[in-house]
């Protein structure tokens, strides 16, 4: 009933994010290999292009967003449905239980891990200052680099007040980036993947915001620090890297 | 011992001790730990515009928000976690953090947004419960906070109108209570028999929903339908909230008494194993009968010789 109505999969599947180089920030780019991780664990090929105006072109204005056949989809979540969809899930082994819990450990990633990556871009006056907005505004010129920049700053800081985060200081967000990582830890353990074989869509998650962490340079290494000192966490990253992102390095 | 610890609140209507989701987390928490709190309602004094609810005084210091106010039970000895294991307190955090993103914004849609429960329900009870003239302002201030809160967390950019994001939050706030009704299965409370702060949150978050009187109430009526949230949070209002019945002593926390429960845990776990295992093995259709095995008779209750 789901393949007849279903097209395949098509060989020129995209994936939009924005500019790699200069442009990107730490929360988009972990969103974006998030993305590519799951792709790449269900199998289905995708190319990533950069552009611009990533942002403006996606659906629900947040990266990244794909682009199959005649359909544009962005954002973990529904990316995961859509495939599903097609046919391709990398959860259906999962009992109801073993379900309800990986959907909570999800937004126990997007709740901490996620929210702290926006604050530390654009709440901490310094890293706002001397990284995102600098990069977020790089593509336009002035003023209009200036108007976008602070328009976003304005826009996340606003969210944060709402959530009660505009609150917390910098070392209150990293006590709870640690609490986060110590409990995906302990849920981890020794298993290679966080449903022991297989990988699932937690897996491409977590994977695409530790790792970003880890490989990105922001004005102190305090975050990559922390995270440096979950032993499993770390031999997970390097495992999903080498499982499914071999062929990039070489 | 710890001074004496005062808890400003929202005040209790409907069966609950308080409609207010934290306030209710926080009451429902320092029942299961033992916590000795007075409750001081906010209701009818000028607290209820200045205050930030709830809030814990303790001496000379003031706690505010769930989280926080927990953290500072823990510290005092009051702690309804100290049987879980390291995996349980991440699973606990987890589920925490589904109900803030998934549970949250429809509640709020609900009891603040929607126009029939605003205007027949909530509006009046927290107007009703605030003194001149703060009764005018009160019900709107937290309206609009709501609104804001749902609009800049689940409206996307182009989106900024309610009535394009409820169709989201709901399904939303349907498959987190599906995923917590899955997870409760038939079990009295989330983790073991006693419990934790977990099942203070969930608490929290859902028997408002439950015992409130909404005129309009999708959600409601969805929650209905899992007999065995709606059985938990009647549990907890009967074991802990009840007049008449003392409440239960908490768990011991002295550290040879938990390791000899953990270690009875793993024994009778592994006697069940045994068990189901011995019964698997009589109920297959390849089985000759013959007499159990006398090694695994050590736990076993059933009598060795068939009737």
């Amino acid at each position: 009933m789901l393949l007849t109505a279903a097209e395949p999969w098509p060989e020129n599947a995209t994936l939009y994010q924005p500019l790699t180089e200069d442009q990107i920030l730490l929360s988009d780019c972990a969103s974006s290999l998030a993305v590519q991780a799951y792709l790449r664990m269900c199998g289905l090929p995708v190319q990533v292009v950069s552009r611009a105006n990533a942002e403006y072109m996606s659906p629900s204005g947040k990266i990244p967003f794909i682009h199959v056949g005649n359909q544009v989809v962005s954002e973990l979540g529904p990316i995961v449905q859509f495939t599903k969809a097609k046919g391709h899930s990398l959860s259906d082994g999962l009992d109801d239980v073993q379900r309800a819990e990986m959907k909570a450990y999800m937004e126990l990633v997007n709740n901490m891990l996620l929210t702290a990556e926006l604050y530390i871009q654009w709440c901490d006056d310094a890293t706002a200052a001397e990284i995102s907005r600098p990069r977020y505004s790089s593509p336009y010129s002035w003023p209009l680099s200036n108007i976008l920049a602070y328009q976003k700053q304005w826009e996340v800081r606003r969210k944060m007040n709402a959530i009660g985060w505009g609150g917390k200081t910098l070392e209150q967000v990293y006590e709870d980036v640690s609490q986060c990582c110590q409990a995906l830890s302990q849920r981890l353990g020794t298993q290679p993947y966080f449903f022991n074989k297989q990988p699932t869509e937690l897996d491409a998650l977590v994977f695409g915001h530790l790792f970003t962490i880890l490989t990105t340079r922001l004005t102190n290494s305090e975050l990559a620090e922390r995270i440096k000192s979950y032993s499993n966490l770390l031999s997970f990253c390097k495992r999903i890297e080498q499982t499914y992102f071999e062929d990039k390095s070489s | 011992m710890a001074a004496a610890m005062e808890l400003r609140c929202w005040g209790g209507d409907w069966g609950l001790p308080s409609v207010h989701t934290e306030s209710l987390i926080v009451l429902a928490y320092a029942k299961f730990s033992g916590a000795k709190v007075t409750v001081s309602p906010i209701d009818w004094t000028w607290k209820t515009l200045t205050a930030a609810v709830p809030e814990l005084l303790c001496g000379e210091t003031a706690v505010q928000e769930p989280t926080h106010i927990l953290n500072f039970l823990r510290k005092q000895r009051f702690n309804a976690d100290y049987e879980l294991t390291a995996r349980q307190g991440a699973d606990t955090m987890a589920y925490i953090a589904l109900l803030e993103e998934k549970l949250r914004p429809a509640l709020l849609h609900t009891f603040w947004v929607d126009a029939e429960n605003y205007t027949n329900l909530t509006r009046p009870w927290f107007a009703s419960r605030s003194p001149f003239p703060l009764n005018f302002l009160v019900p709107s201030h937290h309206a609009n906070t709501a609104l804001s809160r749902i609009l800049l967390t689940k409206g996307e950019a182009p989106l900024h109108r309610i009535s394009e994001v409820e169709g989201k939050i709901y399904s939303d706030a349907k498959e987190c209570l599906n995923l917590l009704s899955y997870r409760l299965g038939t079990a009295d409370y989330f983790f073991g028999n006693s419990p934790t702060s977990l099942d203070a949150f969930v608490f929290g978050f859902v028997a408002p929903l439950h015992k409130a009187r909404l005129p309009s109430g999708p959600l409601q009526s969805h929650l209905r339908l899992l007999d065995n949230l709606t059985r938990f949070c009647d549990t907890v209002l009967s074991v802990y909230f009840s007049s008449d019945h003392p409440c239960p002593s908490p768990p011991v926390q002295e550290t040879v008494d938990a390791n000899l429960q953990k270690l009875t845990q793993l024994v009778n776990k592994e006697s069940n194993l045994i068990e189901k295992m011995d019964d698997n093995l009589r109920s297959s259709p390849q089985h000759k009968p013959h007499r159990p095995d006398p090694k695994h008779g050590l736990v076993s209750e059933k009598s060795s010789t068939p009737a």
